[in-house]
Formats: structure tokens, sequence, C-alpha cells
């Protein structure tokens, strides 16, 4: 058992007194588990695919498909001047919504769905909804590789422009990490959270430019632009096919909501990490 | 130079809202909090206690005296409302082993989780992996997703993780209720070990005969206080005595009354001294005891029999007798029983209860509740009765 004796480099120990953990602990804390957060995440995405015959090829196909059928069904009925490739212009549009709205419901319920390990064995609980981004980003690799191909494909690469992809994914990853953040821990407190995450979904991706321009939505232009989507969205538009008119002010919307979710996020973690195994 | 403690709960209370009183979101909105004072529950209040380097100690008390509380503060999850709780270094909980498994991985990867989970590194996990699967006895299906696992193999794995990621303090919650007798015995044989090997370890049971073997010193808990901190052998007596005043206070509980006949009413069931009649709860072995019962007749019975049954705290039935009351008993009768028995037993905790029956076995009568005591058995007795054998070395 000796040898056994190098300790590992997580920290070891704590003093608890009262019921709020101070912001530098819970960071500390969630650094400190950085290897185990890799770790649930690579398994999560993984364990999804596992019994399936084709694997993690769905992770390829599913984005794919939602684009295509969105694309062609539009098409049908509007037809948008986007300056591009239509199909091109959606996948953008679908590969941002999709990742934003699987993490934020995904993340919702992922504190209470750990109640069983949050109950016996203590991480910052933050971790929880962390663990759901980290899973979604192999996802959101696979689609930003495939969206890269299509832009290639399609004739439209501009490498400069195509450098844009960069901000444009950290943007969307930043929001939903903060949403999920927040939302993660009110749903351990008000259990009606889930429900009415799903419920916002439906209208709040109707009300972001996935599948038409931004400038293009006539009296409900104030409320698009001010999504916290949209900017993100609007980013990764500009990096593939060029943005729509007046994007900038969506990014601006965008950075403002990211921040009061951050903070929001913080103050609720911070005064009841410790505590929510109560309520789980 | 005094060393600190690894663990120290200072003044400790932890205050719970019962759970019908939690707010919702439209009750929090409109403020239709009914969160009363009366619905707070204190599930532990101004607990003390530290534990040295190295120590192992029992907790024990009752279902709902604040174990799993404690428990749960010393792990971290949850912190107290009022006090402190300082654990210096890792905690590994054995509380329901297997924690974070999940059911799709295999038993390799989830041991890896779970040991990164417990703070170890890939490199450390990989250092002790053979140890581990070895000492769960899991060989042939570490590549099998533990979903298929039996329970045994799923236990053993979660109990292999925890006592090997060597932890500064582990806490062991019920878990020798698991397994077959001999993973027990490995069990404690590695408990033993971890524990000469400097981690301190807190175990919770209802199992005291695992407790007097693995602790030293004992915590009896009681509504929330820390009622006895010492020896543990008196910690048990001490734990049986709060058991006679709780049966007390608590009264009737009507057990039993539901499938008995109603022909009879046995009440003031008690065990007392037989040589002064004063009621007791501790037992020393081989003392001559008395159960006591006032019994009231409400139908006529043909054939009643009275039955004394004892059971061990394994559940063993260690001594049943049931014998014929002669000439039946008619409605509106009274009687006294009184049942002598020598208290030929191992020290442990042993539950009687007596019975009036019919010739069929229906029930006609049983006390509101068995009752519970202990026996303070001699040095070097094991098992469930003491039969005084003697020993002889006679040279050749």
């Amino acid at each position: 058992m000796a040898a056994y004796r190098s300790r590992s480099a997580r920290a070891k120990g704590f003093s608890l007194s009262g019921p709020s953990t101070p912001l530098p602990e819970l960071v500390r804390g969630l650094w400190d588990a950085r290897d185990l957060l890799a770790l649930l995440s690579r398994k999560e995405f993984f364990v999804r695919y596992r019994r399936a015959s084709f694997g993690v090829l769905w992770a390829v196909v599913l984005p794919l498909l939602q684009a295509i059928v969105l694309a062609v069904v539009v098409n049908r009925f509007v037809r948008f001047d986007t300056g591009g490739n239509f199909t091109l212009f959606v996948f953008a549009g679908t590969l941002a919504w999709s990742f934003f709205s699987q993490t934020i419901s995904g993340g919702t319920t992922s504190i209470v769905d750990n109640a069983d390990m949050s109950a016996k064995i203590y991480v910052p609980r933050a971790l929880f909804p962390l663990v759901v981004v980290g899973a979604g980003l192999y996802g959101l690799l696979i689609s930003t590789l495939i969206l890269i191909a299509f832009v290639i494909g399609a004739g439209e690469l501009e490498p400069v422009r195509l450098l844009l992809i960069v901000p444009a994914i950290a943007v969307l990853v930043v929001l939903s990490t903060a949403a999920a953040l927040l939302l993660s821990a009110l749903h351990v407190y008000f259990r009606d959270m889930k429900y009415l995450v799903a419920a916002a979904l439906l209208p709040w991706f109707y009300l972001t430019p996935v599948f038409y321009p931004l400038d293009r939505i006539g009296s409900l232009h104030g409320v698009v632009e001010a999504n916290p989507v949209t900017g993100a969205v609007e980013l990764l538009r500009a990096a593939t096919i060029g943005a729509d008119h007046g994007w900038a002010v969506a990014l601006w919307w965008t950075a403002g909501w990211t921040v009061a979710l951050f903070a929001l996020a913080a103050v609720v973690h911070r005064r009841h990490d410790r505590n929510m195994s109560d309520l789980l | 130079m005094t060393e600190t403690p690894v663990i120290d709960v200072c003044a400790v209370g932890k205050r719970y809202v019962k759970y019908e009183d939690t707010p919702t979101l439209v009750g929090h909105a409109l403020r239709l909090r009914s969160r009363s004072r009366r619905s707070a529950l204190w599930a532990l209040r101004d607990a003390n206690l530290r534990v040295e380097r190295g120590e192992c100690i029992g907790v024990i008390g009752r279902n709902g005296s604040g174990k799993s509380t404690l428990l749960r503060l010393l792990a971290g999850v949850t912190a107290p409302t009022e006090g402190t709780v300082t654990v210096c270094g890792q905690v590994a909980p054995l509380i329901a082993v297997g924690v974070g498994f999940h059911p799709e991985l295999t038993g390799r990867e989830n041991v890896y989780v779970s040991g990164s989970i417990l703070g170890l590194t890939r490199r450390q996990v990989d250092e002790r992996f053979d140890e581990i699967i070895d000492f769960a006895e899991i060989e042939g299906f570490i590549d099998t997703p533990v979903k298929f696992y039996s329970s045994g193999m799923y236990v053993r794995l979660g109990f292999a993780v925890s006592v090997l990621a060597d932890p500064d303090v582990l806490l062991v919650d019920e878990v020798l209720a698991v397994g077959d007798l001999a993973f027990q015995m490995k069990c404690f044989d590695r408990m033993q070990a971890v524990r000469e090997a400097g981690t301190t370890i807190v175990v919770v049971s209802h199992n005291l005969n695992a407790i007097r073997r693995l602790c030293d010193r004992s915590a009896v808990l009681h509504a929330g206080e820390v009622r006895f901190d010492g020896d543990t052998g008196e910690a048990i007596a001490r734990f049986h005595e709060l058991l006679g005043e709780t049966r007390e206070l608590d009264g009737d509980t009507g057990r039993d009354v539901f499938r008995s006949t109603g022909a009879a009413r046995l009440s003031r069931f008690a065990l007392v001294a037989a040589h002064d009649g004063d009621a007791q709860s501790t037992v020393p072995t081989g003392t001559l005891v008395r159960f006591e019962a006032d019994l009231e007749c409400i139908l006529d019975m043909a054939a009643p029999y009275l039955a004394l049954h004892v059971f061990h705290e394994s559940g063993v039935l260690v001594y049943g007798e049931t014998v014929p009351v002669d000439g039946g008993m008619r409605a509106g009768e009274h009687r006294h029983v009184e049942v002598d028995l020598p208290a030929a037993l191992a020290g442990g905790s042993y539950s009687a209860e007596l019975l009036l029956v019919g010739l069929d076995a229906t029930l006609h009568a049983a006390p509101p509740s068995p009752i519970l005591f202990y026996v303070a058995g001699r040095d070097g007795v094991r098992g469930v009765t003491d039969l005084h054998a003697s020993f002889r070395l006679r040279p050749r």
C-alpha cells in the first residue's frame, strides 16, 4: 500500500460553515476536476452511440439531414435572397441552433439527473452542465467539419472569412455554457424549469434566423435581434457565406446576454452549490 | 505537540425544510411560502466530534437519528446550517458503493471514471488497476458493461475502487450488509490494512457486531444529538438504553394488531432482572432474566398457547418455546405472565417477543413491539449462545 502514498493533484480536504461557497473556491474545484470533466464528457458522447450499428456516424448524418430537409421545405414556400447557397445558409443556422438547444435542454436537467452521484460525493455541481457542454462539443466538432467541407464543395471558400469560424464557435459555446449553468441550478429548485425550457425552445427556434435572413423578419426584427442566439448564428454565417445586414447589433446583444447569464449563474451556484443535494 | 484531527465537527447543526414545503416556481413568485418554523427539521444539532488520523469510529443510532446527515456532511455533499465541519484530506465514500457507475460502460471504463471521481489521476488508476480487478474478483468480466453484472459483482467492484483509491478518510455506510461471507471477511481485512496505513474510517451500521469488530470508539446519535462518544462496548449499551426509552415514549404502535384475531390483549411487556424485578436493557450474560406482561382476555379461547421467541440481531431465531395455557381462558379474565429465562447468550443485540396463539397458529395477541436488549458477553465468546465450554490443557 505504501507505494500508493503519492496522492493526486486534486485539492484535498475542506472546511464548511454556512451555506455559500466562495466563488474562487468553486472555480478552483472545477479546475481541479478538469480531468474528470474531460473523461465524463467523452464517455457521455460515446455511450450515446454505443449500441447503434452505425455508431458515431449518426452524429454526422443527423445534423446534415436536418439542414437539408429544412432547406428543401422552406425553399418550396419562400425564396429568400441569401446571396449564396441556401442549403449552406440553413446549415450554418441549424448547426448553431442544434448545439444551443441540445445544450440547454440537456444542461437544465443535468444536476438533477446526476442526483445519485451528487448525494454521495462532492464535486462542484456546475460540473454536470459542463459535462453536457463537453459531450456536445464532439458533435459540434463533427458538424463544423462537415460545414467546412460543404463550404469548400459549394465553391464558397474564402480562407480569411472562414477563419471567423473560430470566434463563431467560441461565442456559441460560451453562450450555451452560461445558459446551461444557470438553468441547471434553477431546475434543482424549480422543477418546472425543464418544461419551461421545452416550451420556450419551439417559439425560440422561429425567432432565431435559422432559415431566414435577419433583415427579412419585419416587425419582429427587434425581438430577433435581441435574441442571444442570433449573434452566434450570424457570426457563424459570416464565416461561411457572409452575414446578413445588421448582424453586428445582434452580436452585441449576445455578448450582453452571455455576461448577464454568467453573472446570474455565478450568484446561484455560489449561494446554493453545497446545498443542492438537500433537494435532490 | 498535538496533531490536528482529520475530522473536526464543531457545534454543527443541519436543518432541513420538509419536502412538501420546498418552494415551487409559482409559490416562490407569489411568495406563497408557507415555510413557517414548524416545517423546519433539525436533523443534527450541536454535534461535536473529533477524529484523529488512523482512528476507526463507529456511528450508531436508530433510523432518523442523524447518522446519514452526519455522513453527508463529512462527505462534503452538503453544508452545515450552523457550526463548522473540517475534513483534512481526500474523502472516499463507501456510501452505496458503485457511485457514478454508468450502466453502459464496461467495468474497466467505470474503474477509470470512479477513480477520477475519487481524485485519482489516470496514471494512479493504471498503477492499481490489476489490484482492483483482482480484489473485486471479476477478471472475466472487466470488458462487459456493468449493467450485465450481478449485484454482487457491482458492489465488489465499487468497494475495490473506493478502498484502493487510498483515501485519507473512508466513509462506510452499511456496506458490510452486501456480498457473500467470504467477501465480507476480505473487506474487513482490507479495512484493517487501510487503517493501519493511516486512513481514518467512519463506519455507520446497524450491524453492531461489525461495529464492535472494527471500531474501538463509537458515537451514539439520538434525535439529532451526539448522546455518547467513547468506548464501543459502552456505546452499544447506551444505545440499547435509548431504544428502551423511546419505545416507552412511542407507546402503542399497533404492530400486529391488524393480523391478530383480537381475542386477547398483551400489554406492558417488559424485561426485568429476575432477582430484583428492575427493568433493564443490558443483560450480563448468564444471569436470569424475566419477561413479564399483562394478558387480558376479550373472547373465550378454548386452547390458547403462550409463545416466547428470542431473535439474534442477525435475524436468527435463537430460542423459541410454545406452551399451552391449561384450561383455556374466559372472556374478561386478566392474567399476569412471567417467563424466566437464563440468558445463556453471547454478547450482542437480541429481541424477544411474546405471543398468544391458537391451535392452528392463529395469532390472538402480541405486545405493541418486541423488546430489544443487549447482552454484555464474556470476552472470547462468539456466536449467538454462550454454552460455557470448559477448556483444559493437561500435560501428557
